[in-house]
């Protein structure tokens, strides 16, 4: 059997997408009630929660606390039902705990975390169907989360994959797209100030494509962040409809 | 789970609310809350349920996995329970935080299901080859009271949804078999619900008791008794809970209840699944962004 | 932004896991037609043409587009490639299909796309909003794929009305199905069978025969008796091979029998096993290279591979008994020890038909249509065609393709392709030969092309970075006369400590072919370039193969070296590889680097290089021979041609001068320090070479052979055969040791690239060395390039690229080359055997002496050391009485009436060319010494015509 043609003559990739197109985006903010900040993101179909605590007093050891800024707390899982085959464990795993770590270090670049020193901001990201890129859709998740909670951020942060196939390099992958085995980079972006929160890099890719494939990942973030804003503002003008002004 | 620090002063109040068949939000003693039920939220489980009940919320997925049935019941397939206590409820979940919680509310399931719950006969396959193993994934993301009875719901809605493909074992003359999917996606066995019981849980509040309890009238309340019961009425399980305890009078009044309680449950449930799944496979999905 | 309005899901269930997919369908993709106002804004341009005017149709005067279906694309595709046929729409439903269908369907198919002037139009219709269809309840996939086809046909037309409602445009839908044609029918679409089509027009009657005749199943068993009973269906095989009730194997018919086949069963842990089919019956309708499955018959049924060689020559078709007379022949009493697991084929797993080149056999009613093909391959079945053209197509190559075969019938059917030219027109004759070894020979295409450098080139600034520039070195390269893609060059000086400095300079082929790239796909599918005796088919462009990459002398050229730092012993003390840029300052023939060797008043730069290389060469050769390489021998056969007609006027064995070795040597060393470094750096995934030990059982010939000859041949290991063979001499029979030596060449095994982690046994037997690679002949060999790439990444002079760093892959491509290895070695024999005609042809007959190199049951291989010449005698002869044959195996020998034949025994022979088959002109060889009665045959009368012959090529000899 001849396997998947990712990217056809036509330039059509296997969901009938061109190169450089995102799947659709649909997200919510404050999905919970309890939570300080909540919001659901579906990029296609990975579909993602992300939970914010806090900031609030260091929970457990104090010895954790800051001094001079609040200890971002992040925890990845996904549902034991999100993938294809069946997960044993929702979280703890060494994918799991990278992931967490990942997302930590992308937050701690963009939350304004030197406004509550000896803090604790916790934020809970919860995958519900996983289809590629789930690290993008957690990290858009958490931002329109830590935004619900109303944590001061220097800006959104934006996240996006992008792969390499036939000269040609993809935007947002699928998970066909990404069992396929080429070269992913996933990148997380400040967009305004075009800053790069995380950079991650799978497989090999020639040196002289990176920037290509970077670019493509680049400007799928800023398509991202687009629709990222128009979210956050229906959301703010939904909220203010509702306290009466 | 948000934990609520409650004065005396409030819970007296909401003790002699009870008394008087009127509780904080206006129901009586067996009212339910309003259940928002949707079911397939989730495209690639067999069979999935999303289930609000207050600020309760509660996701499950079924996931079919072909295996090999148990040797004491070569005929038949089985249920597996796990339940996951998301971070995304309370901190308190971080890490191993929720695992204990997940334990008994997955051991309490296991106990519900009875032979009779689901005809685990049609899950097998080939007897002592091949089976359907049902993975039932409860996912807790969001607590406001009343966990085992939401979870239940939620759980049967799930099965409800739940579409097996279709496999033909093919033997050929020597006897060794082979098995074959079916090409048409159509063509998938779904399963009866009519017995997976549901619990009703109890609530002994001062004399009374009242069912599908809030955060606030659970921290009021010393003792509670589950009750699984089947949409017919029968009693499948019973378990008291709670650092209090029942005087056996009112446990048979609670178990009365429960079974009255657990059969308009058991209906409205089924009539609510019924309405949605006439609607068929375009019905707009509302998900997590309604 | 995403320009997709609506979505919806697919769901796959494989296995048993449930699959989701999104699919998003759009509403930018144009209909492909230009001048459409509606599909202005489409992302292609227009492809097919405004007014599609020929071909014309009676069926369907209205200019039109066609739309065939997956089986007409399948089974039809010759009749699509025709120019004649042009503005066709090819839906994504249908690419798809034929991509998982057929490999090579699809291939020519995308050729077909790619070709402007055929207007050939890829409409991505699952992805259209209007023409996306779901798989609905109770409709199986194909059903679903049919629908979906009807509905993007229905929406064309619909689509070209709204366009311009006055031109008439027309989409015909093409389908063989009758019930898919009936229902695009009542739904308004104009569809046509595709043979109703083709024979609608008129001004292209040629297309008739092109045309598949597929028998629709349900006709199958019309008439006549069933010949053969019915192959099980895949699910059925699939099942009986997991559990062992049948085998799957590759079904490789007999040359010399065809009744009789063996199937290599591909075993995961166990060795290959193979099976004997023996009988039409049991041979059911497999054709070599199929895919099958085969069942084991009871041991009691087991047979013995025969001995005899049979030719399948009737042109009857009811002789079905007589074929099975035939049969009766081959189970004569064998050997029990003989008996191999015997079965038959129960169904077949995957056909791997291929079109053949061949011969009409016309009928013999005047009139019929109804002819024999014979293919040139002895494996392949005849096949039986429908031609009008038969007169036309008498007496030329052609080339017939298989549609099917039904039960009843002896032979299978099929359609003509193309019309090659005459037989024995050396031209064709070439073709044919590229042809049936799989040889791709096309012209490079323009997008291969386009990715050459542009002329006039020259090395730049940039080439140099990471580059040593070597210009200064005293480089000189030595190859045979009229080498014109010279890959290799060598220097060797001294250094100021003593030791001497070797270099081995490789073109820098990796350079110019960047991975990936058309190029290097194309590159990659040849594998090798193809040496025949007056033609070189190249694997890279000429412009690389013989210019820019070969190391001419007194040009700066790209190379990537390999340099040694040794002592006077050989004995390397320092290596290193650098990407460099030379000048080779002499490009000599091997005589040429002889001469200046030998000759002692020589005495420049590339003199004392060459004899400083020299000196190391001979003492690396004899360390390699003491640690067990061997020495092996096969006859090699180089023609003298014509200038002007390029006809062979003579041929020669091919000379060995000390310069061959000396060169040999350091490709050898280069290699084997290449391959130390690959997979050092690599160790999942170098491209080696090996060369397994062959089985003990392989040597038997050999060591029965030699006994008879009073000789003892060790195989246990490589140096004691070696060793053994260099002791096997005879004083009185001075050419038995290359005899030996021939012999043992042909119980060796395939030397084969591999992947360095699929595989844990690195050994090259026959070079006794551990681990070896190819390195030295990039523009050759496209192994050579991988290795390159791979020595460029380990020395940091190069970037890696995912494919080089997959094993998997890697492997695919081991295989492919291996293939093609195979395949170009075969296509070189069969040009020396149809030049060695030709020079026989010119000749005459003549009389040679000859020694026995096999003995068989009917027939002795002779070999004539003279021509280095090999071929059959036969003692059976069709209308002749049979002499008494008694063949031992265990010798072995054959006793023709009084006369005893053994291995190396020396006879004569008589050698003409047997032009009763035109299609399989031979040499034909018959017996003159040993004098036996009615068997040999008298060397007088033959013998006056060819002396004179004889002498005068003495003469030009001297």
């Amino acid at each position: 059997m001849a396997g998947l043609e990712l990217l056809s003559d036509q330039g059509y990739r296997v969901d009938g997408r061109r190169a450089g197109e995102l799947r659709k985006i649909q997200a919510r903010m404050g999905v919970f009630a309890q939570a300080d900040g909540s919001a659901y993101i579906e990029q296609g179909n990975t579909k993602a929660l992300a939970v914010v605590y806090g900031p609030h007093e260091i929970r457990g050891s104090r010895a954790r606390a800051l001094p001079d800024r609040a200890l971002v707390n992040c925890q990845y899982s996904s549902a034991t039902f999100s993938t294809g085959e069946r997960k044993r464990r929702p979280h703890g795993d060494r994918k799991s705990c990278e992931m967490g770590l990942q997302l930590r270090q992308t937050f701690e670049a963009a939350i304004l975390t030197q406004l509550h020193p000896r803090s604790q901001i916790d934020i809970y990201v919860q995958v519900l169907q996983a289809d590629g890129g789930t690290y993008a859709a957690c990290v858009n998740a958490a931002t329109l989360a830590v935004l619900d909670a109303g944590i001061p951020m220097r800006d959104f942060v934006c996240a996006c994959s992008a792969g390499f196939v036939d000269s040609t390099a993809l935007a947002d992958l699928s998970h066909v797209e990404e069992a396929a085995g080429g070269p992913q980079l996933a990148l997380a972006l400040l967009p305004a100030s075009g800053q790069i929160a995380l950079l991650e890099m799978d497989a090999r890719l020639h040196e002289d494509h990176l920037e290509q494939v970077l670019e493509a990942a680049a400007q799928a973030a800023r398509d991202v962040h687009t629709l990222l804003d128009h979210v956050v503002r229906q959301h703010v003008c939904e909220a203010s409809v509702l306290l009466g002004d | 789970m948000a934990s609520v620090a409650l004065s005396e002063a409030e819970k007296v109040y909401i003790v002699h609310g009870v008394q008087e068949d009127l509780r904080v939000d206006g129901r009586g003693c067996e009212d339910y809350r309003y259940v928002e039920v949707e079911t397939d939220v989730v495209s690639n489980t067999s069979g999935s349920a999303r289930v609000k009940l207050g600020h309760t919320d509660i996701l499950v997925g079924v996931k079919a996995e072909m295996g090999t049935p148990k040797l004491e019941k070569p005929n038949e397939g089985y249920l597996e329970f796990f339940v996951d206590c998301s971070a995304n409820a309370t901190p308190e979940f971080e890490g191993r935080g929720g695992d204990d919680l997940g334990t008994e509310i997955a051991n309490t399931l296991y106990r519900i299901f009875n032979k009779s719950s689901v005809d685990l006969k049609s899950l097998c396959i080939s007897p002592r080859e091949h089976c359907w193993i049902l993975y039932v994934d409860v996912l807790l993301l969001e607590c406001g009271g009343n966990l085992f009875d939401t979870i239940c719901i939620a759980v049967k809605a799930a099965l409800f949804n739940t579409r097996i493909p279709r496999v033909r074992v093919l033997e050929d003359e020597e006897g060794s078999k082979d098995i074959e999917l079916s090409d048409d996606p159509y063509d998938c066995i779904r399963l009866s619900v009519e017995n997976v019981p549901c619990i009703v849980t109890l609530c002994k509040i001062g004399y009374r008791h009242v069912v599908d309890a809030t955060l606030q009238e659970e921290a009021c309340s010393l003792a509670s008794l589950l009750v699984s019961v089947t949409s017919t009425g029968v009693v499948t399980c019973m378990r008291k809970v709670g650092k209090g305890s029942l005087d056996p009078e009112s446990v048979f009044e609670m178990m009365e209840t429960g079974k009255r309680v657990g059969k308009v449950l058991h209906a409205s449930l089924q009539s609510v699944l019924h309405k949605e799944e006439s609607l068929g496979p375009k019905r707009p999905k509302v998900g997590f962004l309604g | 932004m995403l320009k997709s309005k609506t979505f919806l899901k697919k769901t796959r269930a494989g296995g048993v896991m449930k699959i989701v997919r999104e699919h998003y369908l759009r509403d930018d993709i144009g209909c492909g037609a230009p001048g459409c106002a509606a599909c202005d804004g489409a992302h292609e341009g227009p492809v097919l043409e405004p007014q599609p005017l020929d071909p014309a149709s009676s069926l369907c005067p209205r200019p039109h587009y066609l739309l065939p279906d997956t089986n007409v694309l399948l089974h039809q595709i010759d009749v699509l490639e025709d120019p004649a046929i042009r503005n066709v729409i090819v839906l994504q439903t249908v690419l798809q299909e034929v991509r998982n269908r057929s490999a090579p369907v699809y291939k020519r198919i995308r050729d077909v796309t790619n070709n402007q002037e055929k207007h050939f139009y890829t409409f991505t219709n699952e992805h259209h909003r209007e023409t996306y269809v779901e798989q609905e309840q109770g409709e199986n996939a194909n059903d679903r794929n049919d629908r979906a086809i009807r509905v993007a046909a229905k929406w064309y037309n619909e689509h070209l009305k709204k366009m311009s409602a006055e031109n008439h445009l027309q989409v015909i839908f093409i389908t063989n199905d009758k019930k898919n044609k009936e229902k695009a029918i009542e739904e308004g679409i104009p569809a046509f069978t595709c043979e109703e089509y083709v024979k609608s027009l008129t001004a292209n009657p040629e297309l008739i025969d092109r045309l598949a005749c597929l028998s629709e199943e349900g006709n199958e068993i019309e008439s006549g008796r069933i010949i053969f009973s019915e192959h099980l269906p895949l699910s059925k095989l699939q099942q009986g091979i997991k559990s062992g009730t049948y085998l799957q194997g590759t079904f490789r018919a007999s040359r010399e029998n065809y009744l009789e086949a063996t199937v290599w069963v591909h075993g995961d842990t166990e060795e290959d096993k193979e099976i004997i089919l023996q009988g039409l019956k049991n041979l059911n309708r497999a054709v070599h290279e199929d895919i099958v499955a085969v069942e084991l018959l009871p041991r009691n049924q087991w047979v013995a591979p025969s001995s005899v060689v049979l030719h399948d020559e009737g042109q009857n078709e009811d002789d079905v008994e007589k074929e099975e007379e035939r049969e009766r022949i081959l189970n004569t009493a064998a050997n029990e020890k003989m008996l191999k697991p015997t079965g038959r084929v129960v169904g077949i797993i995957k056909r791997n038909w291929r079109p053949y080149c061949g011969m009409l056999s016309k009928s013999d009613i005047k009139e019929s249509r109804r002819h024999l093909f014979t293919p040139a391959d002895r494996r392949i079945p005849r096949i039986r065609i429908e031609t009008r053209q038969a007169s036309a197509l008498e007496g030329r190559r052609i080339i017939v393709a298989i549609d099917g075969w039904p039960r009843n019938s002896r032979y299978p059917n099929g359609h003509f392709v193309k019309n090659l030219g005459d037989v024995g027109d050396k031209e064709t004759e070439t073709e044919v030969l590229l042809l049936e070894h799989d040889v791709p020979h096309q012209p490079f295409s323009q997008a291969v092309l386009s990715f050459l450098p542009k002329m006039p080139w020259s090395i730049t600034e940039k080439d140099m970075k990471n580059r040593e520039d070597l210009r200064h070195l005293c480089v000189c390269s030595v190859d045979p006369p009229g080498c014109t893609d010279i890959d290799d060059a060598l220097h060797c000086r001294e250094l100021e400590n003593g030791n001497l400095e070797v270099g081995v300079h490789i073109a820098d082929v990796s350079h110019f072919i960047r991975p990936g790239n058309a190029l290097d796909q194309e590159s990659a599918r040849r594998g090798t370039t193809v040496y025949l005796c007056e033609k070189r088919i190249d694997m890279v462009p000429e412009l690389l193969s013989s210019n820019l990459c070969s190391l001419r002398c007194n040009v700066d050229r790209l190379a990537f070296s390999c340099i040694w730092e040794m002592n006077h012993n050989a004995e390397i003390l320092k290596v290193r590889f650098t990407k460099s840029a030379i000048n080779s300052k002499a490009s000599l023939t091997y005589a040429e680097a002889q001469m200046r060797i030998d000759s002692a008043a020589m005495n420049d730069d590339i003199t004392t290089s060459l004899r400083g290389l020299n000196k190391l060469a001979k003492i690396l050769k004899k360390r390699r021979i003491e640690k067990g390489a061997l020495t092996l021998s096969s006859p090699e056969v180089r023609f003298h041609m014509d200038s002007e007609t390029h006809d062979p006027i003579d041929l020669q064995t091919k000379e060995l001068r000390e310069t061959n070795s000396m060169v040999e040597e350091f490709m050898l060393l280069a290699n084997i320090s290449v391959a130390k470094k690959i997979h050092e750096e690599f160790s999942e995934h170098a491209l080696l070479r090996k060369h397994p030990a062959p089985p003990p059982s392989n040597y038997e010939i050999l060591v029965k052979a030699a006994k008879s000859k009073n000789l003892e041949i060790k195989t246990d290991t490589a140096k004691s055969l070696a060793d053994s063979l260099d002791r096997a001499d005879s004083p009185t029979f001075p050419y038995l040791n290359t005899l030996l030596r021939i012999l043992a060449t042909r119980c060796m095994m395939q030397a084969v690239y591999f992947c360095s982690g699929m595989d844990n046994d690195f050994h090259h037997y026959g070079l006794a060395s551990p681990i070896y690679t190819h390195f030295t002949s990039p523009i050759r060999r496209y192994a050579d390039i991988i290795v390159h790439r791979l020595l460029a990444v380990a020395i940091g002079a190069d970037c890696t690229y995912p494919e080089l760093t997959d094993k998997h892959k890697l492997a695919d491509l081991c295989k492919n080359l291996n293939f093609r290895h195979k395949m170009a070695q075969y296509a070189q024999r069969a040009s020396v055997a149809f030049h060695t005609q030709l020079f026989f042809k010119s000749k005459g007959i003549v009389s040679e002496e000859a020694y026995i190199l096999f003995v068989r049951k009917n027939a002795i291989v002779v070999l004539i050391p003279k021509y280095g010449l090999e071929g059959t005698v036969f003692f059976e002869e069709k209308d002749k009485p049979k002499p008494r044959l008694i063949y031992d195996d265990e010798i072995p020998s054959l006793k023709i009436e009084d006369t005893v034949f053994h291995i190396f025994d020396k006879v004569k022979v008589k050698i003409m060319l047997d032009s009763s088959n035109l299609q399989h002109q031979k040499i034909r060889m018959s017996l003159v010494e040993p004098q036996i009665p009615g068997v040999s045959i008298s060397a007088d009368t033959p013998n006056m015509d060819i002396d004179e012959p004889e002498r005068k090529k003495k003469k030009r000899e001297k």
